[in-house]
């Protein structure tokens, strides 16, 4: 609570706003979270708060979800001079709770990438190093939070995008259950597997912000409230399903995770090792929706009503052709060619319904998993913050280090990466995946395992508030 | 033509009248300003979602029920994929695996008999907008983008141009009834393209051409006409008909191959993951239930036989739901049957038509229309009083029978008192014309009689004064 006192008090008086705002933008001048940073246009939106809830506090949000006057770029050239003239309802639910949205945090173009460097406008490096990258597509939101420069940051998790970062930049991350947040308001990648998530410095805040953007909402007609009661724990004890066999894991990520599993043990945690055969076909199953999807959700950015528009067009045609071609980086286009690919009439029955069928293979699966278990515990990515430049992982390479993430889109559960400790110098932290509407489990679990350890700030972070941490 | 079989299909299209556009809170206003009925859902805004509009369902299903479709007991819509300025989000939401109904039938008379036509689907989707070219520039409308559109699909059951106005005309009336559709076809709220093909007789379906671009019923009869002469001469000289669009130029009277180059579209349909599967509950089903009128086939029979009445007043009355409504308050108050629906075709037809009023929003309740029709009816006043009646109500909105006492000079009939008294006391200011007619000139009681006609505006029917003049001069 003392940490949040200090958080409301830094708006509060012009004294405090300046020395944040400077310290903020010297800051962000190493790290390039931000692609726009303006307090004051932020609380201006904010509408309201009583004491008990998130007034006052800053946040960021991805540039991919909608802020009233702020821009809305996507990282993409494409929408690099477009400003949204609505919030995204879960925004407009911070706003009524009397947050102020400060900025928007860099990202993978549309939210394609596990790097952040897939943005077309600014170069977002990880707090921790600036030599790694501060994972993604929610690489911004992570590092804002990682560094000290907000308690939290909503982001936007498709396939692991929130959790990736956070556990790069050792921070809580949360992506819900599909529909437990509107979705009205975040620019669509792959409408049937993203959520906005929440990145935080601590698990109570966590915890606070999702009680107050959950529910609901009659702009997204796949969001729903929690059905009924929340399944109870099946035991007094909570069970842990750990994965058998975890391959291909680097040795830091491999060493935690163990680590991990004895931790849960030490807080009287029953392990039951378990193993998900469909998981071998998550990945393909994953690329082929979210393109398909991708291919149609990106398919209004052709210059006609806003954004970009090229000035070689003789024609609409043409118009369409060339802004989409100068727009568009060369990631988000391969998804939307192979998007294209999947969806052509013949070949359906081959990939996007097949892929289909394998999907609602993988939620059979998992609930039977939880049958027997209350949370599974999983890595979150193969590696530790990767180097941006040399031969890190290639963009295939990346894809294939998505399987551990993207389960829980696929299926629609919440899970959640919780920061377990610091490895040469970077964070390490596994993921909490709980069966649908099970969000509080996960808090639960993270907030036990948040009393043996508690995530230290990134070696560069704001010093304003570095006191009360 | 008689060597030949011809098969018609349509695909009609109509816009629901639903208070908002499909999937956004957006009016529709037909000829509104451009871009006014707009917001950032129907524009196709990053960020945004579709939410799918339950009165639209609810027409869906209406229409479904009255073409005897099978409903989906879950319907979902999916995206049609396409790039065209006119259309927002460059792909259309639409439905293609589960339509609201499939199967169904809707029977219509045609040349004296009973038409059965088979219809293949019905499907709910979004509107486009509209592009409008001007010189060497393309402007956008959007304001139509993103309305409810319902289509409806026939098998190819049609076998002439004739058969499809009458289809046409029918299906119009039918949705008019039902509250869901306006059916005016010059704004465009009912759109319709055909497929046309032909064969030697026997023979089964021909090579299929599509029509487009008729935008009226007397359009799509004289394009089926014309498309039937072109390829049934084709068939007679061996040219081969290819299968393609064609459009249908009104001016000239003739279809012509579309010229947009034909590339074969690949829409690539996949469910639309926006909007959740729609499962009908039995509230819903209720709903639409509830909302279903008796439809305009079986009202006509039983007006007919309800009614005693003719063939082309009965087809008059139930032209249009609101008249069919009007007429049939007007005798649950009371009124003479024959005489309210001459009175109906008649005076009230003409009056509306020349004011531009419609039968439903006037002053002239039912009520109103019947209690006029009874003090005709029982002689208080006579057809000119009726008829004056009739236009004062519409422009005063008073009940006839205050009309009548209001108006002083409008004495009823039946105030005999009044007449007489009136008569006494021109026959007391003209001495002069009372010595003329005593000798005998019948030219004077002309000449009184128009005093009195004068000082009465009217209102009483000429036979009555007459007799009560001629019985008060003693003649
Ligand atoms: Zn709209």
């Amino acid at each position: 609570m003392a940490i949040d006192t200090k958080w409301s008090e830094i708006l509060n008086s012009s004294e405090n706003k300046g020395a944040y705002i400077k310290e903020v933008q010297d800051l962000d001048d190493e790290i390039g979270a931000f692609l726009q940073f303006d307090p004051d246009l932020g609380a201006a939106l904010t509408t309201g708060g009583s004491e008990n809830s998130l007034k006052g506090l800053p946040f960021a949000v991805k540039d991919n979800i909608a802020v009233k006057d702020f821009n809305l770029t996507c990282g993409s050239k494409i929408l690099e001079t477009f400003s949204s003239p609505y919030s995204a309802t879960a925004v407009k639910r911070l706003l009524e709770a009397g947050a102020i949205p400060v900025g928007k945090v860099n990202l993978d173009e549309f939210g394609m990438g596990s790097a952040t460097t897939n943005s077309a406008l600014r170069k977002t490096v990880n707090p921790w190093n600036p030599d790694r990258v501060p994972g993604g597509s929610s690489g911004g939101s992570a590092a804002a939070v990682a560094a000290g420069m907000v308690p939290f940051s909503l982001g936007s998790d498709t396939g692991g995008s929130v959790r990736q970062p956070a556990n790069f930049c050792g921070v809580y991350g949360l992506k819900p259950t599909y529909g437990a947040v509107s979705r009205y308001g975040l620019v669509a990648y792959a409408s049937s597997l993203e959520c906005i998530g929440i990145l935080s410095e601590s698990v109570d805040m966590m915890e606070r912000v999702y009680e107050t953007i959950k529910g609901s909402d009659p702009k997204d007609q796949t969001s729903r409230d929690a059905s009924g009661e929340i399944p109870d724990l099946h035991h007094e004890t909570m069970t842990i399903g750990v994965l058998e066999s975890t391959e291909g894991l680097d040795e830091e990520v491999a060493q935690a995770y163990e680590e991990a599993i004895n931790q849960c043990k030490s807080l009287g945690w029953n392990i039951l090792p378990v193993t998900i055969d469909s998981l071998n076909y998550v990945v393909p199953v994953y690329y082929t929706i979210a393109a398909a999807e991708a291919s149609a959700n990106l398919a209004r950015y052709t210059g006609v009503r806003y954004g970009h528009r090229s000035a070689q067009s003789t024609d609409v045609q043409s118009m369409t052709r060339e802004t989409r071609e100068e727009g568009f980086g060369s990631e988000v286009k391969s998804r939307i060619i192979l998007g294209t690919y999947v969806l052509r009439s013949g070949f359906q029955d081959q990939y996007y319904v097949r892929a289909q069928k394998i999907r609602t293979r993988i939620k059979m699966d998992l609930a039977e998993v939880y049958e027997k278990v209350d949370l599974l515990m999983m890595p979150v990515f193969p590696t530790q913050a990767f180097p941006a430049t040399g031969d890190s992982l290639t963009p295939f390479q990346q894809k294939l280090a998505d399987r551990y993430t993207i389960t829980a889109n696929l299926a629609g559960l919440p899970a959640m990466s919780v920061p377990t400790g610091v490895k040469n110098g970077l964070p390490v932290g596994v993921q909490f995946m709980a069966p649908e509407f099970c969000e509080t489990h996960l808090f639960k679990a993270a907030k036990a395992y948040e009393a043996i350890y508690r995530p230290q700030r990134a070696s560069k972070s704001l010093h304003l508030i570095q006191e009360v941490r | 033509m008689a060597a030949f079989d011809t098969f018609i299909g349509l695909e009609v299209h109509i816009h629901l009248l639903t208070k908002t556009k499909v999937f956004c809170d957006c009016a529709f206003e037909y000829g509104a300003p451009p871009n006014t009925h707009v917001c950032p859902v129907c524009l196709g805004y990053p960020g945004v979602l579709p939410t799918v509009n339950r009165e639209a369902l609810k027409f869906s299903y209406m229409v479904g029920e009255a073409l005897h479709c099978t409903p989906s007991e879950k319907t979902f819509f999916e995206r049609k994929n396409y790039f065209y300025p006119d259309m927002s989000k460059n792909y259309q939401i639409t439905q293609f695996q589960e339509p609201v109904g499939l199967g169904g039938y809707f029977e219509f008379k045609t040349q004296g008999k009973t038409k059965k036509i088979r219809i293949h689907d019905i499907h709910l989707e979004e509107d486009a907008g509209k592009m409008i070219h001007d010189g060497n520039r393309s402007l956008v409308d959007y304001n139509r983008a993103g309305t409810s559109l319902l289509e409806i699909v026939t098998e190819p059951d049609l076998s002439s141009g004739e058969e499809a106005e009458d289809f046409l005309q029918a299906f119009r009336q039918m949705v008019q009834y039902m509250g869901v559709c306006d059916g005016n076809m010059e704004e465009g709220s009912l759109r319709c393209d055909a497929n046309i093909s032909i064969n030697k007789k026997g023979k089964g379906l021909g090579t299929k051409v599509e029509i487009k671009n008729m935008n009226s019923s007397r359009n799509v009869r004289i394009a089926m006409r014309y498309e039937q002469r072109r390829q049934a001469r084709a068939k007679k000289t061996g040219t081969k008909i290819v299968q393609e669009t064609r459009l249908w130029d009104a001016e000239n009277k003739k279809t012509q191959k579309m010229r947009t180059k034909e590339a074969a579209h690949d829409y690539r349909y996949f469910p639309e993951p926006d909007i959740p599967p729609f499962i009908p509950d039995e509230q819903f089903k209720e709903a639409v239930r509830a909302a279903m009128v008796e439809l305009p086939a079986v009202r006509k029979e039983r007006m007919k036989g309800e009614y005693g009445l003719q063939n082309d007043m009965v087809d008059f009355l139930t032209a249009e739901k609101s008249r069919a409504d009007f007429y049939e308050k007007v005798i649950a108050s009371g009124a003479d049957k024959e005489t309210s629906a001459k009175w109906m075709k008649g005076e009230f037809t003409k009056l509306l038509s020349r004011e531009g009023l419609d039968i439903s929003t006037t002053n002239m309740t039912p009520q109103r229309f019947s209690d006029l029709m009874k003090l005709l009816g029982d002689g208080t006043i006579h057809a000119n009083i009726a008829k004056q009646i009739l236009e004062i109500i519409l422009e005063e909105d008073k009940d006839p029978s205050v009309i009548i006492s209001e108006r002083e000079l409008m004495r009823p009939a039946a105030d005999a008192s009044g007449l007489e008294n009136l008569i006494k006391e021109i026959i007391a200011l003209e001495p002069a014309a009372i010595a003329d007619i005593k000798e005998g000139n019948q030219k004077a009681i002309g000449f009184l009689m128009g005093k009195v006609m004068k000082e009465t505006k009217g209102s009483f029917d000429p036979a009555t004064v007459r007799a009560k003049l001629l019985e008060l001069l003693g003649i």
